[in-house]
């Protein structure tokens, strides 16, 4: 086996890879090669999307399709508000969406807390039940869970989008995990300095839980405003309680020739999305990474 | 102020396991009591106990007069400081020993005079506004410190506390830690497995091992009169040397040397000689044994000699596992001893040093049960 | 009065108390649908009336002579074995290129990340124009090279594929995170001592990082599997089970039956039995692929 002095210098954190003293036949790194077209691919449905949403009516049955538009027709966003309810949907999209995180993050936290910390009776057995509905997917169990909402009234309001997802079993198990990484001699100590259960958990473990509940926050949301299933099954006759996927499949259905509006309408339904992203990209790729490793 | 007492406590863990067995001991009020003892002896499961942190299996817990083995930790009026220090790091170190008075709902007033106090007392005003993760390891020590004095608890307890810092900051710790009991007299149980600080800190020392309490009194008692072999070898650095000895018609005999000890049986025996009972055989002097040198480690103001006699080595139960000596020895029919000189005397590997034993200052011990034996003076 | 003190702040009670609202509302909503769906696949049911008849087995049996249901099962699992192998893999080629220090890398994450948070019907309304026959970029690209124009979704052969493509490219950056994050976790060590004992770039890979991706890379092919075999919005959205049932699936069969065609006819306990043949089938599939990962898989201790 021949020794390779390996220069410090080379060494560029790569991971997987170790670079070596080679020629370079290219003024760039040969991983352009394969990430430059890619990243355009990934790009593109996105980039003919927004093109699309300020060209003309004309400019869109132009082929080859325009990507560049020149003369932006700012117009049509509001030519596309105007021509259906998107405040509507955008309402209730928030509105179903804010109070989902926001119950998510109180129950999951009660819970999670109790799951980690708290010895009581049938502790246990609670936990594997719940972990056993993990494994049910909701397209399986969508008849009965649709009857179960109907029989408790709530077909075709909001409330058929809120009820159920008032807590989400993974957010539980996240947080369960994340609570017992916690040290627990604080939650000694805070026990002897007399503070209650519940005074435990909103003054110490809460606090020092940001990253998790954050995650936790921006995967809920991620995972309600985009529902379509759910929606598309409990609001059958009731289009003033559309979320914004129905609303937009309905717009879509409107207006098969107008790709324009219909691409405006799409950038919009997008955008909360996506400035979320940007904004939390760390939580988003946490949420992500997290679910990947405890599987 | 109250005393705290263990009266017959037993801990038994749901798999079965014993922590702590038929524990009974007093702490008077005001006493500093440390429990000393290797890991996993029973001694932070018997703290937590009266903390409220573990319930109890068997027997009582008092603080004061008062039984508190069903009552919160939150109402038994006693303050704990935990290992790691469980400082809360979100919370200003004003917040952090302001935390249990506010749960009291104490007013406002009351508990800004109490933590001013206790922060001037421990010198840490400065540091009032700061968080624990801009403290260094020694100023964690005191926040955790005054969180338990801010409270004006009945007893203190403390679970290792300077195990976390560095020698030199723990030896200064210690004297701090001396100073405040003998300015508060607050009764205090603490706990260690360092039996430098168990001797050095405490009015008396409870040494346990197994579960068990194997002995209580004050520390120079328990150093020059160790109940029995595992209290022998666990307190004293460097720890006492043991044969294998027999006792004979009045006469100990271990190795080449040979003890008068009158009163006892004859019999296996383990005969304990403390490094500092032997000495330089001057001339004239009677000759109990001859070591051979090993190793020689040159301490200042003296010097610790490793080195090996004839005999067999017994053990107290209190070694370590990484003891390293007993290993090295590859002789048979030799035990490792170790002794400490004046550096004048400048041992040398291979040297072989005659010695000479006080008499009066030996321990015997049975060499079943362990308990220390009375040697009837002649 | 004191036992009742005691009983109320003990930690029975307190922990029941913290779970008791996530827990009723799961059992309403989790646990009682899959016993009462396993009940309803029993019977024949529809969803307008509350009428309900016991018909044992027979729902299931009926399964076997139903064509379409028998066309989407195959579906499925030709959607399967194409959607795994390509995005995993592509995944894992992706995620080994993002972890490089190279100019425009954060560009290239952003790329492939971003259309992770785009919603189905916001992909299937972006795919529709790109993969539109006539007003496209994709038959404009293909024209390009010589090739095509294609239907894509409008036509029999295309629809599948086309599906595929566009579910990978909205899903790829998952894999991507899972896989970045299981890379980011081999210790530089092993990497180090690997370089040191002179092995070449590829060899490293093989032998170090690709065994430690093992766990990753059997948790991406179990999940996708399950996700793939769900597939519904974008054939519900974008083809509707068409050209001709070339995109019928599991899923969209079982909401057919029961929302919409079916809806006037008492198929809700026929299509409740399709959906638990499903689940049965997601979990046979899950079991055979960690049964098989196991015998493959080193977990690092």
């Amino acid at each position: 086996m021949s020794y390779v002095p390996i220069d410090p210098g080379m060494l560029r954190g790569e991971i997987g890879m170790v670079t070596r003293p080679r020629r370079r036949w290219l003024p760039f790194s040969p991983w352009h090669l394969i990430l430059m077209p890619i990243a355009l691919i990934m790009l593109t449905p996105l980039w003919s999307m927004v093109a699309t949403s300020l060209e003309t009516l004309p400019q869109t049955r132009h082929f080859p399709p325009i990507l560049w538009p020149g003369d932006f027709q700012w117009g049509n966003y509001p030519g596309t508000v105007r021509a259906a309810d998107f405040g509507l949907w955008f309402w209730n999209t928030t509105v179903v969406t804010v109070s989902v995180v926001a119950s998510n993050l109180l129950l999951c936290s009660l819970a999670g807390y109790a799951f980690a910390r708290i010895r009581f009776l049938g502790r246990g057995v609670i936990y594997m039940v719940l972990l056993a509905t993990l494994m049910v997917p909701l397209q399986v169990v969508l008849i009965p869970t649709f009857l179960v909402t109907k029989s408790l009234g709530l077909i075709d309001h909001l409330g058929a989008l809120i009820v159920p997802n008032l807590a989400n079993v993974f957010g539980i198990f996240m947080l369960t995990q994340f609570f017992r990484t916690l040290p627990l001699e604080l939650e000694e100590a805070a026990r002897m300095d007399g503070a209650s259960r519940l005074g435990i958990l909103f003054k110490i473990v809460l606090p020092l839980s940001m990253p998790a509940l954050t995650t936790l926050a921006v995967v809920q949301f991620m995972w309600t405003w985009n529902d379509f299933l759910w929606p598309l099954v409990t609001l059958p006759f009731n289009e003033g309680a559309y979320t914004i996927q129905l609303g937009l499949m309905n717009f879509q259905g409107a207006h098969t020739v107008d790709w324009n509006y219909v691409m405006a309408g799409n950038v919009m339904s997008m955008m909360p999305m996506l400035l979320l992203f940007l904004a939390a990209q760390r939580w988003f790729i946490r949420g992500i990474a997290t679910t990947g490793l405890k599987g | 102020m109250a005393g705290v007492t263990f009266e017959h406590v037993t801990k038994v863990y749901p798999g079965g396991t014993v922590a702590v067995e038929d524990l009974s001991l007093e702490v008077a009020d005001g006493e500093f009591l440390i429990l000393v003892g290797p890991s996993g002896c029973g001694k932070t499961t018997a703290l937590r106990m009266v903390a409220g942190l573990e319930k109890i299996s068997a027997g009582q817990v008092m603080v004061g007069d008062k039984v508190v083995n069903d009552v919160p930790p939150k109402d038994r009026d006693i303050a704990m400081v935990f290992q790691n220090y469980a400082l809360y790091p979100h919370m200003s170190v004003e917040r952090n020993l302001a935390f249990a008075l506010r749960q009291r709902r104490m007013p406002r007033a009351e508990i800004d005079r109490r933590v001013g106090d206790v922060a001037e007392m421990l010198g840490m005003t400065e540091l009032l506004k700061r968080r624990p993760g801009q403290l260094s390891g020694g100023q964690r020590q005191r926040v955790a410190m005054g969180r338990a004095l801010v409270r004006e608890p009945k007893a203190f307890l403390l679970d290792e506390p300077l195990s976390n810092l560095d020698a030199k900051l723990r030896v200064a710790m210690r004297a701090e830690l001396g100073r405040l009991h003998n300015k508060l007299g607050i009764t205090t149980v603490y706990v260690t497995h360092d039996q430098v600080e168990a001797m050095t800190l405490g009015d008396r020392i409870a040494v346990m091992s197994a579960g068990k309490l194997q002995q209580l009194g004050p520390p120079q008692e328990v150093y020059d009169h160790p109940a029995n072999i595992f209290v022998a070898g666990f307190i004293g650095s460097p720890a006492m040397n043991l044969f294998k000895a027999r006792a004979s018609g009045g006469v100990v005999t271990a190795g080449e040397l040979s003890l008068p000890a009158s009163g006892v049986a004859d019999g296996e025996v383990i005969l304990g000689l403390r490094p500092e009972v032997l000495e330089p055989a001057g001339a004239g002097a009677q000759v109990a044994l001859t070591m051979r040198v090993d190793v020689v480690e040159p301490l200042g103001d003296e010097v610790l000699v490793h080195g090996t006699v004839p005999g067999e080595a017994a053990e107290s139960g209190a070694e370590e596992e990484d003891l390293g000596t007993l290993a090295l020895v590859a002789e048979a029919s030799r035990a490792p001893i170790t002794v400490r000189l004046d550096p004048r005397t400048r041992p040398v590997p291979g040297d072989e040093i005659p010695l000479a034993v006080d008499a009066l200052r030996v321990h015997l011990f049975d060499a079943i049960s362990g308990a220390a034996m009375e040697i009837r003076a002649n | 009065m004191g036992r009742l003190r005691r009983a109320l702040t003990s930690d029975h009670f307190a922990g029941w108390a913290f779970v008791a609202p996530s827990v009723v509302l799961v059992l309403i909503f989790g646990l009682y649908p899959i016993v009462s769906g396993f009940l309803l696949s029993l019977q024949r049911a529809s969803l307008l009336s509350p009428v309900r008849e016991f018909v044992g087995a027979h729902n299931y049996t009926s399964i076997l002579h139903d064509e379409k249901a028998k066309q989407a099962a195959v579906h499925a699992l030709v959607y399967t074995m194409t959607f795994v192998p390509i995005s995993v893999l592509g995944a894992l080629l992706l995620a080994v290129a993002l972890n490089q220090k190279i100019r425009l890398i954060r560009f290239y994450r952003l790329a492939v990340f971003v259309p992770v948070v785009t919603s189905t019907i916001a992909t299937g309304i972006m795919f529709l124009w790109v993969f539109d026959k006539n007003f496209g970029l994709a038959n404009y690209a293909f024209g390009k090279i010589g090739v095509g124009p294609f239907g894509f979704f409008e036509s029999t052969g295309g629809a599948m594929p086309s599906l595929v493509a566009m579910t990978v490219w909205g899903w790829l950056g998952f894999d991507v995170i899972v896989y970045m994050a299981a890379l980011q976790g081999i210790p530089a060590e092993l990497l180090e001592a690997a370089a040191m004992d002179g092995a070449s770039r590829w060899r490293t890979f093989r032998s170090v990082t690709w065994p430690l991706l093992g766990p990753a890379t059997l948790l991406l092919v179990v999940w996708s599997s399950i996700s793939a075999l769900q597939l519904f919005d974008e054939v519900y959205f974008v083809t509707h089970g068409g050209p001709l049932g070339a995109t019928n699936v599991p899923v969209f069969y079982v909401f057919k039956l029961a929302f919409q065609q079916g809806i006037g006819f008492p198929l809700a306990g026929y299509a409740s039995a399709i959906a638990y043949v499903l689940f049965v089938a997601i979990l046979m599939l899950t079991l055979v692929q960690f049964w098989m990962g196991k015998r493959v898989v080193h977990y690092s201790s």
